[in-house]
């Protein structure tokens, strides 16, 4: 091992905290899941702890061990979708400094932020997902004046979801078209 | 390149295989014993002399010295003593099974009392002895292998074994990660690769991809609780039924009568699986209460073992479909399956991994010797300090199994590292005192995906002391769990504000202290190992 090496290492090792883990793996922030994933078996090829185990020096097994933990972290969270677009959101808002590494409360907040999306999918409230079920089972069967019903009950007890609101907007639109035309009503 | 040299050893429930990678590219071969035996039983029979019989012969013991013959300590390894694995194993095995310290198990032989490693350790020595025979010279370094399902109780439990027998265990890794390393080593290959790996005790399924010198374990998943030995279970279980509605006598009270069945029934799994059919002869497996003596004859054809063993093979498919899902893959991605353990010889086995994955299964791959090969090549690797340089290198780039949890109230855990995360891997979690004048801070760890501590493998209790005192929640401490590259836990925190190291305490480990190993090291030295009598 020469002596430029152990001169980068050193470098890179003391550089670790302030490096996001774009930096850690070397890669711009707009790599693609290849490009990743080439950068990490690169990057191990360099700091795989096996290369080093027969070096006698217990400090660079030291420092390498800490450069690699960090490029298996840094794989971790650039090769999952959802863990990225956080991670990049944290960094590239005020508090870059803080958010370098990805902290449980990221992780938390990805797990959230999914169970938010599936329960707006399916209705955040028992009836409000027994009222979409209904309607889904409706609209399935064709039955639109009925569908409508359901899902303005479902708005009953969910105003604010999105997801309910353009379905009803796709269902009156369909409804309106068979409701039969001219202006008599039955009083 | 110093003359240094290192083995890889395969320290299997029911075999054991060392094997050897000498020079830079050579390829790794394994060391046979002095008859030209190539695997081992992982058997230890204590014979009256205080002599330790190991390996093939010993196994002939199970049946002449049943008290005194241990097998299959792989599965009590770094168990607790209540656990089912435990219990099941006191009613099937012939020798005692006691309870240590800490819910620890511990093994009785005649008038001693042995830890699991211990035992463990006396196959290794016998596997060092059979590469110093082999070699002509001394062996003190190995890396041994493990299961990927492993958890960090049952690794530190294998490293100690290592350690106990005079090894300095380079590296634990994993039996499905080393066979994949003895398949694509040195062939510059790009490949999705499955390893199913059903062994005696234990199963495993770990997805590769190999580019060129770097091998990504994807995904692993496993049962500890699943291998060879329940086959052979399933057919005493239907020899004993059959014995009992014909002469009246259950097989399975007498331990003598049982072990008998036990032979029998894994001879009759490798007749069947050879030949298609096995005919099953046990001359005077016991006496009538008359003092008649009843032979047992009985013929297992294909079919009937088929029937018999279905569940356990549609088993280890759930845990294919487990792991490919992790890996986020179908099992149209794979390009080459790797079967290893010598239960994969079965035809029944080969042809659903071939209508899983619909190709075959590779050819050319020994699956009892595979797993040595490749923990050879890991050994000469973490030997050599040029290898990377040469050209020679491999990189093994592998996970943890099982998500890492910490104790919450009310009986449930918080996952800190996620099941499949690649190792070595460290992450931090703050802690605050919840007390005025706290001085001490207790965390449980638990390995294990439920979120119900119940529902995990403790791993111990991490108490740390020495950080500032102050009013509560004003005192921060920050714990840094590290996985290593042998998927051991180590735990360790820092006083947040002061930067200052906290000390650390463990208790409610099943694991040997310090003191215990250092005692372990000397027994196991003054153990002398038997050499069998043979005819030549």
């Amino acid at each position: 091992m020469d002596a430029q090496f152990l001169i980068e290492v050193e470098t890179l090792a003391a550089a670790l905290d302030q490096l996001d883990y774009y930096g850690v793996l070397k890669i711009p922030a707009t790599a693609t899941p290849p490009e990743i994933k080439a950068a990490y078996y690169r990057e191990s090829r360099t700091f795989h702890p096996d290369r080093y185990a027969a070096v006698p020096s217990a400090e660079v097994r030291d420092l390498v061990g800490r450069i690699y933990r960090r490029v298996n972290e840094a794989y971790t969270v650039l090769r999952d979708d959802r863990k990225r677009a956080r991670y990049l959101a944290d960094i590239s808002g005020p508090d870059r400094e803080r958010k370098l590494r990805f902290t449980e409360a990221d992780e938390a907040a990805v797990k959230e932020e999914q169970k938010r999306k599936l329960e707006e999918q399916l209705g955040q409230t028992p009836n409000g997902r027994k009222f979409y079920a209904a309607a889904l089972t409706e609209i399935q069967a064709g039955r639109w004046d009925a569908a409508e019903r359901a899902l303005k009950s479902a708005l009953m007890y969910e105003p604010g979801n999105a997801r309910f609101k353009e379905q009803l907007a796709l269902v009156a639109a369909e409804a309106e078209k068979l409701r039969p035309k001219g202006d008599y009503r039955i009083k | 390149m110093s003359d240094d040299i290192a083995v890889g050893i395969d320290l299997g429930t029911s075999y054991s295989c060392v094997a050897t990678a000498q020079g830079d590219g050579a390829p790794p071969a394994v060391l046979p014993n002095e008859w030209g035996e190539r695997t081992h039983a992982s058997v230890v029979s204590f014979l009256d002399d205080g002599t330790v019989l190991v390996g093939n012969d010993a196994k002939k013991n199970i049946i002449t010295n049943a008290e005194n013959t241990v097998y299959s300590a792989k599965r009590l390894i770094g168990r607790f003593y209540f656990s089912d694995e435990v219990k099941k194993a006191q009613a099937v095995m012939p020798y005692r099974i006691v309870e240590g310290p800490n819910n620890s198990v511990r093994i009785g032989v005649r008038d001693k009392i042995f830890s699991v490693p211990e035992v463990s350790a006396l196959v290794l020595k016998e596997m060092k002895a059979i590469a110093e025979t082999a070699l002509g010279r001394e062996v003190k370094k190995a890396v041994v292998t493990c299961p990927a399902y492993f958890n960090d109780n049952q690794r530190q439990a294998t490293k100690d074994a290592g350690r106990i027998a005079g090894l300095e265990v380079l590296r634990i890794i994993n039996e499905p990660t080393a066979a994949a390393l003895a398949y694509g080593f040195g062939r510059d290959i790009n490949q999705k690769i499955c390893v199913y790996d059903l062994g005696g005790g234990t199963f495993d399924v770990s997805i590769l991809e190999i580019g060129k010198d770097v091998f990504e374990v994807l995904s692993t998943a496993g049962d500890t609780y699943l291998g060879g030995d329940d086959f052979d279970d399933r057919i005493m279980t239907w020899l004993a039924d059959d014995f009992l509605a014909k002469h009246g006598l259950d097989l399975r009270q007498n331990k003598f009568c049982l072990q008998m069945l036990k032979e029998a029934g894994e001879r009759a799994k490798i007749d069947v699986g050879r030949d298609g059919v096995a005919a099953i002869q046990v001359p005077g497996i016991c006496q009538s209460p008359e003092g008649e003596v009843i032979d047992l004859a009985q013929k297992l054809t294909q079919d009937q073992f088929n029937r018999m063993v279905m569940d356990l093979v549609q088993r280890t498919f759930k845990v294919c479909d487990e792991a490919l899902q992790s890996a986020r893959l179908t099992a149209g991605d794979i390009d080459a399956v790797i079967l290893v353990g010598g239960p994969t010889r079965l035809p029944i086995i080969r042809n659903s991994v071939r209508h899983y994955f619909q190709r075959d299964p590779m050819t050319g791959v020994d699956p009892d010797e595979v797993v040595a090969l490749g923990a050879a090549i890991q050994a000469r690797a973490l030997l050599s300090t040029t290898a990377a340089t040469a050209g020679q290198a491999s990189y093994l780039l592998d996970v943890t199994p099982l998500s890492l949890r910490v104790g919450t109230v009310g009986g449930f855990t918080e996952k800190i590292i996620e099941k499949n995360t690649p190792i070595p891997i460290e992450k931090s979690k703050t802690f605050t005192t919840s007390r005025d004048g706290q001085d001490r801070v207790r965390i449980r760890v638990y390995q294990g995906e439920s979120n119900r501590a119940d529902g995990c493998e403790l791993l111990g209790e991490f108490e740390f002391t020495g950080f500032r005192i102050g009013y509560r929640g004003e005192v921060q401490i920050q714990v840094t769990f590290e996985i290593d590259s042998n998927g051991i836990v180590n735990v360790s925190a820092t006083d947040l504000e002061t930067g200052q190291k906290t000390s650390t305490t463990i208790s409610l480990s099943s694991g040997l202290s310090e003191q215990d190993l250092r005692k372990a090291i000397d027994d196991n030295a003054g153990i002398e190992l038997a050499r069998g009598p043979r005819a030549a």
